[in-house]
């Protein structure tokens, strides 16, 4: 029993294998040449960038396309890496400049809101979960109602964890805009939430 | 603390970096205050649903995507690596011929700076002992002042003052345009082209013949205008 779940736990961290080398130390060895090392760091940020997109557009597959284009910006750009903040700024600058030019590309073909049909189910629903579903599908619908600004700041802080000091170096602003911009985004949030379930805003 | 004050620390209380005296003084302000209360559970309420959106993983073909690509970007750094390109060669090609101590580079350096500087000094003397700027120095003198003259003619009162005006521009004006621009003092029909013309004439330096000619002209001149702008000019004003 006990090497069983000692195989269970080595496959799980197998594809991940412990690496303590710093996320900067690392992207300094792609950018001189030793690009293997990028996998590793693939390893430790491609479902936190993929949450990430699927906040920001709820759509899977484009999500999945977006982490992809991460990467390869990644790569291509490795040389002009710095290393002066910490790399997950970094990470996330380009993120975001991924998905404002995907939103660029697409402004001409889909308006916002329509493509989100796709995120209620991976699985089917069993009845007992039925209400939490359409709690997660209002949900998803009160945030892409947000304008972009404010659904960004208010997924950095909620869900990728993000601290007030870091959303200030990566947006370019002050905390205190942060803090006001956090406060605004979850008002307006609850507002949309209770429009959408048959609520009148008050 | 105001409400206005308290209310800016709303999203500390939800994000939770706030410490626990603050985090205390707003549950006590919001147990008195039934407006920030009202706001505060509305926006907890939200902020706590928020946790039903699951953390979800990507299908296989990110990962599947992601090593291919690598691999591929890999081969075509090694490609690179192995193509000679012309830049490499040529460092190569320098490499090879620069000398490998810093004192004979450094040489290397004065002699090729020494060298640059004699070629252009005899460059320059060969040009200057054929006296071809200084042949084409004259040819567009002689260019403008053809024209400064054919403007003092013409028979438009506008294309002479201009002429005049063009003449004032030249530091030093030749015989022919002074010339010129005395027989306007003394002879033009119009009053504005003579006094233009003293005007270009006040700003040369003094020369003998413009001065006998003011004083004679002042003699003949009709208009008090001209009279006086010809006495305030240095010329005889020096006098």
């Amino acid at each position: 029993m006990k090497i069983r779940s000692y195989i269970l736990k080595r496959l799980k961290q197998g594809r991940a294998p412990v690496n303590k080398a710093t996320d900067n130390n690392l992207m300094q060895q792609v950018k001189d040449g030793n690009v293997e090392k990028m996998a590793i760091l693939f390893e430790r940020y491609h479902v936190m960038l993929y949450n990430f997109f699927l906040r920001l557009t709820s759509n899977r597959s484009i999500s999945e396309d977006l982490v992809q284009d991460v990467f390869i910006r990644i790569l291509k750009y490795r040389s002009s890496y710095k290393g002066q903040n910490k790399f997950i700024i970094w990470l996330y600058r380009i993120a975001r400049n991924t998905h404002i030019d995907y939103l660029r590309k697409r402004k001409d073909e889909v308006s916002f809101g329509e493509q989100w049909d796709e995120v209620p189910s991976q699985e089917p629903t069993p009845p007992e979960k039925v209400e939490q579903a359409q709690e997660i599908v209002r949900l998803s619908q009160a945030l892409a109602k947000l304008p972009l600004k404010k659904r960004e700041v208010l997924i950095l802080s909620r869900f990728q964890n993000l601290k007030y000091k870091e959303i200030a170096e990566l947006l370019d602003c002050q905390i205190g805009t942060v803090k006001a911009n956090i406060h605004r985004a979850t008002k307006e949030l609850g507002k949309a939430y209770f429009e959408l379930s048959g609520g009148i805003a008050s | 603390m105001k409400c206005s004050q308290i209310k800016k620390r709303f999203s500390d209380f939800l994000t939770g970096e706030i410490d626990k005296a603050m985090r205390k003084e707003i549950e006590e302000h919001v147990t008195a205050c039934g407006s920030c209360r009202d706001e505060l559970e509305s926006l907890s309420e939200i902020w706590t649903k928020l946790g039903v959106l699951p953390e979800e993983q990507p299908s296989d073909n990110v990962r599947t995507r992601f090593y291919a690509a690598l691999e591929k970007y890999k081969q075509n750094l090694e490609k690179e690596k192995m193509r000679p390109n012309l830049g490499k060669l040529l460092d190569g090609w320098l490499e090879r011929w620069a000398p490998r101590r810093p004192a004979f580079q450094f040489s290397l350096a004065v002699m090729l700076l020494a060298v640059g500087l004699a070629a252009g000094y005899f460059l320059h003397a060969s040009l200057q002992r054929s006296g071809e700027i200084a042949q084409l120095r004259r040819e567009v003198h002689q260019a403008r002042q053809i024209a400064e003259v054919s403007l003092l003619r013409q028979e438009s009162l506008s294309e002479r003052l201009r002429g005049i005006d063009m003449t004032s521009r030249v530091e030093k004006s030749d015989e022919g345009t002074l010339e010129a621009l005395l027989r306007f003092v003394s002879s033009d029909a119009d009053i504005n082209s003579r006094l233009a013309a003293i005007d270009a004439l006040h700003l040369l330096p003094d020369y003998p013949l413009i001065r006998q000619e003011f004083v004679h002209s002042l003699s003949e001149q009709t208009s008090p205008l001209v009279e006086i702008a010809l006495t305030l000019t240095h010329h005889i004003k020096n006098l």
